[in-house]
């Protein structure tokens, strides 16, 4: 069950503070670090990717989670956050994601309390279960606002 | 209160009550005397349940139905897999975990005390009983199994 997989990215250089990402999935990009830190606005940032990446990842594993609970999503909208800590030795980390997802999911004539109840399941299962919220040591908060909707229009 | 073996396994530790029987696929079985009827409480082990992951919906039989060693009595969804339990000896099942409805995961929280999931009136416990292994024994046909499961990779 120890099984292994591997997933690959390659950045190359193209002057000044400018990078070119190629994923292992396909998509390519350039990228700079942001503004604040002698980069470029408006382009991709391995401080985005980082939060990016957490968020991406849960939303997929909710996605999962949601099918095995027998939850009739609606919609899902999740707005992260990465909180850097500049430490006394100047060195940086993210101490904290939190992630406020916005889950409307239908009743399907359950009573309400009981569909919540298994969202925040599923929730769990998706931050349990995400390889990269399991892969950080940042301490990850999931703060969800949850709708039940008695007859979806 | 039960006490455990406990044994480690990767990162991971796995507790065996010992105070009870065992089939070897991790259905454990405890028996009580009532009446002159022997009342025979099973459930799943702490390895079945942390290898199988969070348990979505625990389907039982109903109360009623009869059982020979070997049937089906119950099936989980959880997060990765859907999972059949195969009753550990001959009976009646006349008790479902009323828990298990609307906080399956009582299941992994507990898997040798709230998370029980049914009560056999056992045809002849003290025939079935020779049929099953101690915790001693239980631990290591797991082990094997666990370490089955790590070659895998």
């Amino acid at each position: 069950m120890s099984q292994t997989a591997t997933y690959n990215t390659t950045v190359r250089w193209k002057g000044e503070h400018w990078g070119r990402l190629e994923m292992g999935n396909g998509p390519e990009m350039d990228f700079s670090a942001p503004p604040d830190a002698h980069g470029h606005p408006g382009v991709f940032t391995p401080e985005d990717a980082f939060v990016a990446a957490a968020n991406t990842c849960v939303m997929m594993m909710f996605l999962w989670a949601a099918e095995r609970f027998k939850i009739e999503l609606l919609s899902y909208e999740c707005r992260a956050e990465g909180t850097k800590l500049i430490e006394l030795d100047r060195t940086e980390i993210f101490t904290r994601l939190r992630l406020c997802p916005l889950i409307r999911v239908a009743a399907r004539g359950d009573k309400p309390e009981n569909v919540e109840a298994r969202v925040r399941r599923a929730l769990q299962s998706a931050r349990k279960y995400s390889l990269v919220a399991n892969s950080v040591k940042s301490e990850i908060v999931i703060e969800p606002e949850i709708a039940i909707v008695e007859q979806p229009t | 209160m039960s006490e455990f073996l406990e044994t480690t396994i990767d990162k991971f530790i796995f507790r065996v009550a010992a105070d009870r029987l065992y089939r070897p696929d991790g259905v454990w079985a405890v028996g009580a005397e009532s009446q002159r009827k022997w009342l025979v409480r099973v459930g799943l082990t702490d390895y079945l349940q942390q290898l199988n992951g969070d348990v979505a919906f625990a389907h039982v039989k109903p109360a009623g139905t009869m059982l020979a060693a070997g049937d089906e009595f119950a099936e989980l969804e959880t997060i990765k897999a859907n999972v059949s339990l195969f009753s550990p000896i001959d009976g009646t099942l006349v008790e479902i975990n009323p828990d298990l409805d609307l906080s399956p995961e009582v299941i992994n929280q507990e898997p040798y005390g709230k998370g029980w999931l049914a009560v056999i009136e056992a045809a002849d416990w003290q025939a079935d009983r020779a049929k099953l292994l101690d915790a001693n024994a239980y631990l290591t046909a797991m082990r094997a199994h666990a370490e089955e499961e790590l070659k895998k990779s």
